[in-house]
């Protein structure tokens, strides 16, 4: 049986790729290519209506017009190397994602079904915390239920700060600078998970001020940076955003 | 039960168990192949015969042959035309179905390139099936019959395909310019005149396959394949038709103007003078010339700093634009494009290292190993008759 090559390409396009030879009808294509009694010629290349320099960049002759025919290539004639372009796809596509303005992970069926496999409204909405940050006073560790888990949140003072940055990181087990960890240094938002087999640490207590977890000795300081005891790593520091002076939201 | 279970495990994967079992060769182990120099002869009947060895999988043959639309005289214009499109028609050995589904069943290519000077076939296929695909491109190009009822199936295809073409505008310049610059000969457009559509007869194409495709006018060039059988293919096969042929008129530069006016938002121009014919000492001088002036590289976004033609041009305008140097060189006559600025240049405002750097680009693109480049490379030294000098970069 005919089989009719439908190959789009920019160039020469549905009229020419009728023509262009099959397997098996090299005389005689399915569809008489006719050229229509008012020739609108095909139109190689919708794709770029916008006239700037990138489009128009390669796009002279560099060498003279070689023309090329073949039995199961479309034709085609060069006259620069940068003159082969992608062929257009676009009977191909979606018509939603036709429009080169918006992006088309907004609007496609696709993205509708699979994105009604994640996660809920209310779901994702618990998995936020605000909080107000002037209930906090200084020097006081506040903790609250989070994901499930304990979130301490530190209001640290002046002299705090101050004596834990002059601290030198090589003598550290997990080195990070004190200010790596926050983004207001007054504040310290810490997960309260023990690094080590995961028991909440005491506030305000241990050797270095900071945290001690009491089913096996890790000593944490004042920014959660394991200290002393069989941690591994300091404690870690969740994705927060202050939204005011007062108001913070974690998650 | 049990029949229809056991038919249907047979008929699952069915093709793929009665497929043939390609066994895979292991690649030698060893020493890597050398990297093997170009094999040249010169059959006494005028036919060129090259090969080069390049351990590829593929191989390519290519029937270079001096029967461009240059050749065409005011009697016969779109004869090449028409005979680049009827590649792919009977011919004595093989009827198009055999040839179509013959290259096809190997996963072979069959095409034909047009330039102004040169037509050049050319088959590609996998090594092993290399005899196959040189019977049809002999056929083809020895042998054709053009019938006419097949001819005239094609004939259609020309206005189709002069239309489609003429849409690009690098097109419209390029022909316009060769209009204008030439009185004859090279003043022939690659595509049938739109008098001539349904005019093109079969024996115009037979009287044009008997003077232009003569062995001192061709040229046999393989990749992939081995120097003696390409020499015995074209001992026993092409020598058909001997002799030089009709030569074609000498083409005359005269110079001119053409200005096509149409409804486009861009201009397109090209300013133009003669210079060397391809193969001349002079010839390596203008394509030096063409780098210095810029040709490229073409990068995306970028500024084309390396390209004096653009540096200059952004300084006068801000509007979107492109401009590049154009050679095209022919034996006989070449033609090079040059925007107005050229003149500084050719008062000799350059410093060497620009002249360096365009030499070395130049050099670089004739000694490329890019396998599309490659086979042409060979064609131009061949046709030129210039080996050293091209290879070795003498200017």
């Amino acid at each position: 049986p005919d089989s009719v090559s439908i190959k789009p390409l920019s160039w020469f396009a549905p009229v020419l790729s009728a023509m262009s030879r099959g397997v098996a009808g090299a005389l005689r294509p399915l569809v008489q290519a006719e050229v229509p009694a008012t020739p609108a010629p095909p139109v190689l290349d919708p794709k770029w209506p916008i006239l700037n320099q990138e489009w128009l960049s390669g796009q002279t002759a560099r060498q003279p017009l070689v023309v090329s025919v073949s039995l199961n290539v479309p034709a085609s004639v060069h006259y620069s190397h940068t003159d082969i372009k992608v062929p257009d796809f676009s009977d191909y596509r979606h018509s939603e994602v036709l429009d080169k303005i918006k992006s088309s992970r907004e609007s496609t069926t696709a993205v509708g079904f699979v994105s009604s496999m994640s996660a809920s409204a209310d779901v994702l909405a618990m998995s936020k915390i605000k909080i107000k940050l002037s209930d906090i006073q200084e020097g006081k560790n506040m903790a609250f239920k989070w994901r499930g888990k304990p979130l301490f949140v530190c209001h640290r003072t002046q002299k705090e700060t101050e004596q834990e940055a002059a601290l030198e990181l090589s003598q550290l087990r997990d080195p990070q600078h004190v200010l790596d960890r926050v983004k207001k240094p007054e504040w310290m938002i810490l997960i309260g998970v023990c690094m080590h087999l995961g028991c909440v640490p005491i506030a305000n207590s241990g050797d270095f001020g900071g945290y001690y977890c009491p089913c096996h000795g890790s000593h944490y300081d004042v920014s959660g940076r394991i200290r002393k005891g069989p941690a591994p790593l300091n404690l870690e520091v969740p994705t927060y955003e202050f939204t005011s002076d007062d108001m913070v939201i974690v998650g | 039960m049990k029949l229809l279970t056991r038919a249907r495990s047979f008929s699952r994967f069915y093709s793929l168990k009665v497929a043939p079992k390609v066994k895979a060769t292991a690649a030698p182990a060893g020493a890597r192949p050398q990297p093997q120099d170009l094999e040249f002869t010169e059959l006494p009947n005028g036919l060129v015969i090259a090969s080069l060895e390049n351990y590829a999988p593929v191989s390519r043959i290519g029937l270079f042959i001096k029967a461009g639309s240059r050749y065409e005289d005011s009697n016969n214009l779109g004869t090449t035309h028409l005979l680049h499109l009827a590649s792919g028609l009977t011919t004595k050995g093989a009827s198009s179905f055999k040839i179509t589904h013959g290259i096809e069943a190997v996963g072979g290519l069959l095409s034909v390139t047009a330039t102004r000077e040169n037509m050049a076939y050319t088959v590609e296929c996998l090594r092993g099936d290399v005899d196959i695909l040189v019977e049809f491109l002999l056929n083809v190009t020895t042998s054709p019959e053009f019938r006419h009822w097949e001819v005239g199936d094609i004939q259609p295809q020309l206005k189709i395909d002069k239309a489609v073409a003429f849409q690009n505008p690098q097109t419209h310049v390029i022909e316009n310019l060769h209009a204008a610059a030439y009185r004859n000969a090279l003043a022939n457009s690659l595509y049938c005149p739109d008098y001539r559509f349904g005019k093109v007869t079969p024996e115009e194409l037979h009287y044009f396959v008997q003077n232009h495709f003569t062995s001192a006018r061709m040229a046999l060039i393989g990749l992939g394949v081995s120097h003696p059988v390409l020499k015995q293919v074209a001992e026993q096969f092409l020598n058909m038709r001997g002799g030089l042929g009709l030569s074609g008129a000498k083409a005359k530069y005269h110079g001119g103007e053409i200005q096509e006016q149409n409804g486009d938002s861009l201009v397109h121009a090209a300013l133009v003078a003669e210079s060397a014919a391809a193969g001349s000492a002079e010839a390596n001088a203008f394509s030096v010339l063409q780098h210095v002036l810029g040709t490229g590289p073409h990068i995306k976004r970028g500024s084309n700093t390396t390209s004096h033609l653009h540096q200059v041009v952004t300084k006068s305008t801000h509007q979107p634009f492109d401009v590049s140097a154009f050679n095209a060189a022919a034996a006989g006559d070449v033609i090079k494009a040059a925007y107005n600025q050229v003149k500084t240049i050719a008062q000799g405002n350059l410093s060497n290292t620009d002249v360096q750097t365009a030499k070395n680009k130049s050099l670089f693109l004739a000694k490329s190993r890019w396998q599309q480049v490659e086979i042409w490379d060979i064609h131009v030294l061949l046709m030129s008759c210039n080996v050293e000098a091209h290879i070795t970069g003498k200017s």
